[in-house]
């Protein structure tokens, strides 16, 4: 099944990015696909290049970063919502992109299914 | 300012509100988000219920709170060919609302018919 | 950067943009209009002022699309289309007509 996923939270306040996160990697692992994982609202800071979380617990962003390697996912943050923030290119971890809304929207006409993880 | 974007698949959306207006950024959020899918020639479904039905009460005054009023903007969606608007009946009574007390044009749907209503999506997204 | 108008400081982004909306006023409207050299004729005041006028009542300003299609109601169907505004304004009415209107920069996506 083709998934897009979208990522409404930030990644330490909430379980939101962990549980998009396991989901995608077991997706992959069953040999879904993922078409796009998206990041909206606070969900944009899972992005930032500055986040260093303590070494004894997981590093959400990094985590991201090392399954986009793995299988050429598609990490799409929402650029509005990252100007807000300050999640702009000079601070985006590598692994990333940013752009519209517009891809969001595609994402969910072009996936079977769009799994959206937040409150 | 807007993405070209053709694809020819028409998709129900529907976004449904559930928040109040402010104290989170949800709300103003979800808005931003609809006008954008509003260039996408999608069919956009735009639910209020629970708290959301706050969003388009009329008389809003965020007053010294140095937020935003984006109150009138629910008004433009009409501007956007955004005009599915849909209110759930209980969460206005709930509240001591009606119908009169919003600022936007909407249906009323009691719960039943909103839930099945929403079943007929193809993709719901909920803040 | 600041523009400054009858001695005032007016504070702007990088791009040009008010940092306060409530700044704006028509001297300051000729000055922007000035930096983007944009001759502002009636025509160029029509629309700056139309988007003042959906600004106020809204609290957002408006895609282009649904720009043309209000001034096309208002104004005529000569008027509401894409050519007329790119002849008034090249760089594009959302950012040049915005950025002289005094209204934020517009966030929708780029």
């Amino acid at each position: 099944m083709k998934f897009a996923i979208l990522v409404n939270e930030g990644p330490y306040n909430h379980q939101a990015s962990d549980s998009a996160y396991l989901f995608a990697k077991a997706a992959l692992d069953r040999g879904h696909e993922i078409f796009r994982v998206f990041f909206y609202y606070d969900g944009v800071l899972n992005a930032t290049r500055h986040a260093e979380p303590p070494t004894d617990d997981r590093n959400v962003g990094r985590n991201w970063q090392k399954l986009a390697e793995q299988h050429q996912l598609d990490l799409v943050v929402c650029v509005a919502a990252g100007l807000r923030r300050g999640i702009v290119e000079d601070t985006l971890a590598p692994g990333f992109r940013i752009s519209g809304l517009g891809q969001l929207i595609e994402a969910g006409i072009q996936a079977d299914r769009l799994v959206a993880f937040g409150d | 300012m807007e993405e070209e974007f053709e694809s020819g698949v028409v998709k129900k959306f529907m976004y449904v509100n559930r928040k109040v207006p402010y104290g989170t950024i949800y709300a103003l959020e979800v808005l931003e988000m609809i006008l954008i899918s509003a260039a996408f020639d999608q069919d956009v479904h735009v639910a209020f219920l629970d708290d959301g039905v706050y969003q388009i009460k009329k008389g809003q005054s965020t007053g010294d709170s140095g937020m935003k009023n984006f109150s009138p903007t629910y008004r433009a969606l009409e501007g956007y060919d955004i005009e599915k608007l849909y209110v759930e009946k209980e969460s206005l009574e709930e509240r001591g609302l009606t119908e009169a007390d919003l600022l936007v044009p909407v249906e009323v749907l009691s719960r039943t018919e909103l839930a099945q209503l929403m079943s007929e999506m193809d993709m719901v997204l909920s803040a | 950067m600041a523009y400054t108008v009858s001695g005032k400081t007016v504070e702007a982004d990088e791009e040009g943009y008010l940092v306060n909306i409530n700044e704006w006023n028509e001297e300051l409207a000729g000055l922007i209009a000035k930096d983007e050299n944009v001759p502002m004729t009636p025509e160029h005041w029509e629309v700056v002022n139309f988007l003042r006028e959906y600004y106020a009542e809204y609290q957002i300003a408006p895609a282009v699309r649904v720009l043309t299609k209000a001034i096309a109601k208002k104004m005529g169907p000569e008027k509401g289309s894409n050519k007329y505004l790119y002849e008034l304004f090249p760089y594009g009415p959302a950012k040049q007509a915005c950025k002289i209107a005094g209204l934020p920069k517009p966030t929708g996506c780029v």
